[in-house]
This record gives C-alpha cells, structure tokens and sequence, in this order.
C-alpha cells in the first residue's frame, strides 16, 4: 500500500507546530521579553518618557486586539470600548470612591471584564460583518453612556480628572517614570501570557476556529463557549491598556471611547502583522510613530495612512513582521537545500 | 442504530429531501448513490447536525438528534467526513489529530497510533503542514481523524472523487479495515467500492430515496445501479 508523496518544496511547520501541539520547543519568550524591554529603553532618550510610556500601553492594546482578530479571525469595530470601560471605572472610582489606584485598577478590569462577558454572550453569535457592526453598535452606547447618560459621574465632554490619586507603597502614579516601569511590566506580562495561550491547545483551537469554525463543530467542539472565552479575555486586556492610560494621565476623556479610534488599533495590527504577537507590538511602535511624528512634516497624513493600508492589504498580507519573517524562512531554506530542493 | 424517518429538509423555499427514510444497524456499511444533486450530501448534513429537517425525526442509539447541533452530534458518536477534504491547512497533520483528541478527551498518542494504524505512511508526514497534502493525503488524514476517540457511525461524502487511482485502492483498504467494526453511511459514486463493501445501498433521486438494496446480488449487479449515476 503506497501513496505517492508530492510534497517537495513546501515550507516546514512552524517550530512551536512541528513539536505537536503541547510542546514549546525552544522557548525564546524571555529573550524576546528582554529584547522588547531594551527596545523601549532605547526609544526613551529619543522620544521622551511620556511618549514612550503611551506606545507601551498602546502596544498593549494592539496585543489585546490581535488575539482576537488576527488568531480568531473576529475583525471588531468596538474593541475601543472596553479599553474607555477600564479607563472611565478607574477614574470614576479613585475622583469618587477611594484615591487608591491600584483598587482602581482592579475595578476597571473588573468591570469591563463584566461587560465583555455580558456583551460576548451576543456578540459571539455572531461573526464577519454583524460581528464588526454589533461591537460597533454596543461601543456607541457606551459613547452615549461616557458622554451623555452618566455625564454626572464622568463630566461628558470635560473628561473626568483622577488627580487626586495616593501613592500606594512604592507606587506614585503622578511620577512619570513610575508609570514608564509599570506600563512595561504590565505589556511583559501580557506579552508573555498571550505567547502561553496562543500556544496552547486552546490557541490552535482559537486559530482552527478562524480557518473553518464548522469543522471544529464537526470534531465536537462547541465553539461559542471558545469564541466568548477568547473575547472575554481579549477585552479584559484591553480595559488594562485603558486603565493604564487612566493612570498615565490622571485624566480620562470621551476620546477614550471614540469609535474612530478603532481605525488606529486595526491599523496598527495590519501594520506589524495580525495573528502575530510580535507583529502587534512591532504594529503599534510603528502606527504610533508615524501617528505622532508624520504631521509635522506631512499636512494630509491621514491621506498616507489611506495609501499605507492599501498597500499592506494588498502587497503585505502578514503585515512587516510575516513578511520579515518570511523573506527570512525563504533565505533560511535556499541555504539549506541542495539546487532544485529535495523531495521528502 | 441509526434510524432518519420521514425527513423534509429545505434551502430556503426549495424542498431539497422529501419524505427520506434511511436505516442502518450495528456494523453495517450502508452506501448512498444517485445522481448530483440527489440530496446525498443533504442527507448527511442533516444527520451530522449542520441542517435541521423541517419535518421527520432521526433517532441514533434510541435517542432523537435531529435539529442537535453539529458539537453535539459529534459528542454521541457520529463523524462527519466532508466531501470538499478541507482539514485545518495551518497546524500539522498530527496536530489536527491532536485537535480532535482534546475534543474527546483522548490522549495525543493513543490517537495518533490509532491513525497511524489504518494508514503507516501517515507516520512520515506528521510534522507536515496539514495544508501542504496532496487530495488524497487529506481524504486519509480526515478518515483517520474522524477515528479518533472511538465513533460509533461515520458519515463521509465522496472519499475517493477527484483521486488518482492508486489513492483511491488504498482508500478502498482503509474502508476494508474499518468494515464491521464501525457503522458507516458513505456517499460514492464509484460502484465498484460499493459492490464489494456495501451491506445495504440507498438509491436516491430528485431528493427521495427511490429504491433500498439490500441483497448481495443486487448489490453487486453495478449496471442495474449505474441507472441511478
């Protein structure tokens, strides 16, 4: 009994892939940590403290959508919502409830994290352009909620201050470059939790989803359960990255929820590469560089982001990591093999 | 064991099975056959649980499936292997084994030497992308999947379309092995497998099963069958 094997020059699996599904192979995890750490202390004397303590946080939130766009295929347009639910709670509970940021802190994932259960049971029914629209459509209410509905608490279109945050032992967020480290901390500690799950079987499960959910339902999975649990989580990382930046700026502002501002996550994750965690922090540096310094010399910029997107979508479809990465597989493999390739 | 009685089933406004009633017992490799659009492929949807019928019941081990979701099909027993052989292209092949052992709680291994067992040449190609296989190589991988975690009745469509000749004996084993001790409802058009497999074939067209078969000579009479192709 033979089958003819036809298979001759096609790429390898990737390493984590190759080993199976429960092994990590080498793990790199920490090097890349330490890269990324010496990264942004590296932007730091360039761009400014400040600055670069907003790419983290922002890379933060381009992690958050990443897993659910570019490893379960979700394309939201309300991603933006949770990360103002996290940002509005933490301000509303330190200006009115307690001046601890850090119970803050806790309050604004939490709730958000209810929110995302809550709005998950709906919106995970859901998938393509309905699941794009219903978030869009829940992150307008929460707009409506930010600047109209509770305008007593949040002050509407004033924003809401938070100034009158306490340190909490060695942690005074009116200090700028506490804010630096514990923003850092925060995207490492993401970073390093997303790489564990994408890995995992759960994270083949989420990215077997994105390729053809109804053969995941014939292997008997239930996959609504999956679908909610992934944006569940994806929505609590990014209320982080909302409460982060709450505390970076003692100050919160309807801006926070504004759904135009989900144009810059999708774009950022485009830039970099979704379904690529590297990708994502690579995608928000870079979105947040050009976001900040391209209006200088350029009046239209926005015009050049048009274009920019335009050539990703069509030339760069894994964005400048998957094509780095390839380019870098491709030279790998030519060094490798004898002229013409070998067939296995 | 598996007992669809009196099944309608739609698209939309256009009634696709009329009144189809089908069963197969313990053991039995059960064939469907008729021309396309017969309503074989419809048939084993609405069995696996991918579309409800509007009217009828189907009754598996004595308990009613129609209308459960396709998870929970799967859960009691019943795998579908569909006829476009797509598997999960981006993870190995013993990574989509290992996606289906999770689901039924069993171990990686076990699966993977449960696989490997109908089909030894699969052992080469595990760390392959599951993507990077010829047609026939996914018709392989898919049986073999549906394998794991000890099904009771496998439903596939149209293993051996489009495959090279050489695939479709090995196919032809493979089905061998697993003939009486497993249920089985197979959508082919090659009647050559059916003669020497099926224990009883249903001749569909327009939507109804015009005619059961059930005794070997008829069987494999294949030119009184070819009417029905």
């Amino acid at each position: 009994m033979s089958l003819p094997i036809e298979i001759t020059k096609e790429a390898p699996a990737a390493p984590a892939l190759k080993a199976g599904l429960l092994t990590l192979g080498k793990d790199r995890t920490w090097l890349e940590m330490v890269v990324m750490t010496l990264a942004f202390l590296a932007l730091w004397p360039v761009l400014g403290q400040h600055r670069v303590t907003d790419f983290i946080i922002f890379c933060i939130l381009v992690l958050s959508f990443d897993l659910l766009y570019g490893y379960m295929g979700r394309l939201s347009f309300g991603h933006i919502l949770y990360y103002g639910t996290g940002g509005y709670i933490c301000s509303v509970f330190i200006a009115y409830i307690t001046p601890n940021p850090l119970l803050g802190m806790a309050a604004g994932i939490f709730v958000a994290m209810v929110v995302a259960m809550l709005v998950g049971l709906i919106v995970s029914r859901a998938d393509g352009a309905p699941f794009s629209l219903t978030n869009l459509a829940f992150n307008q209410i929460g707009l409506f909620c930010a600047l109209s509905a509770f305008a007593d608490w949040t002050k509407g279109d004033n924003g809401l201050p938070s100034t009158n945050m306490q340190p909490v032992l060695f942690l005074d967020f009116l200090e700028k470059p506490v804010n630096f480290w514990f923003s850092l901390f925060w995207l490492l500690v993401v970073f390093y939790l997303l790489k564990r799950l994408t890995r995992s079987p759960f994270g083949v499960l989420i990215r077997s989803i994105k390729e053809d959910e109804s053969r995941v339902r014939f292997v008997g999975y239930s996959t609504f359960y999956y679908k909610w649990l992934t944006y569940v989580i994806s929505c609590t990382l990014a209320s982080l990255a909302g409460v982060l930046i709450t505390l970076n700026y003692t100050f919160i502002s309807p801006h926070a929820m504004d759904p135009n501002a989900n144009l810059d996550i999708i774009f950022a994750s485009l830039l970099g590469g979704a379904g690529n965690l590297y990708g994502a922090v690579v995608g928000g540096i870079l979105f947040q560089l050009i976001k900040n310094y391209l209006p200088i010399w350029v009046s239209d910029w926005e015009a050049f982001l048009g274009i920019a997107l335009l050539i990703l979508v069509f030339n760069f479809r894994k964005g400048l990591t998957g094509f780095v990465m390839e380019r870098w597989a491709a030279r790998g493999q030519s060094a490798m093999q004898p002229e013409g390739g070998e067939a296995i | 064991m598996l007992d669809v009685k009196d099944i309608d089933v739609y698209y939309g406004h256009a009634k696709v099975l009329h009144d189809v009633s089908l069963n197969v017992n313990q053991g039995e490799m059960a064939f469907v056959i008729g021309r396309n659009g017969a309503g074989k492929t419809t048939l084993l949807k609405t069995i696996c649980g991918v579309r409800a019928p509007a009217k009828g019941s189907i009754t598996y081990e004595n308990q009613t499936i129609s209308g459960m979701p396709a998870e929970k099909v799967a859960r009691k027993g019943i795998r579908m292997v569909a006829q476009d052989k797509r598997v999960f292209g981006s993870l190995t092949v013993r990574g989509n084994i290992e996606l289906a052992a999770y689901a039924c709680g069993e171990k990686a291994d076990t699966a993977v030497d449960k696989v490997t067992s109908i089909y030894p040449r699969l052992k080469e190609l595990m760390h392959l992308r599951a993507g990077s296989l010829s047609g026939g190589q996914r018709e392989i991988l898919l049986i073999g999947r549906a394998l794991v975690g000890n099904p009771r009745l496998l439903l596939i469509d149209e293993p051996t379309e489009g495959l090279a000749a050489i695939v479709i004996d090995d196919i032809f084993k493979i089905l061998c092995q697993m003939k009486s001790q497993l249920s089985a409802v197979i959508v082919e058009q090659n009647l050559s497998i059916v003669s020497k497999l099926a224990d009883r074939v249903f001749l569909m067209k327009e939507g109804k099963v015009e005619r059961t078969i059930s005794e070997r000579a008829e069987i494999e009479n294949t030119r009184d069958l070819e009417r029905y192709l």
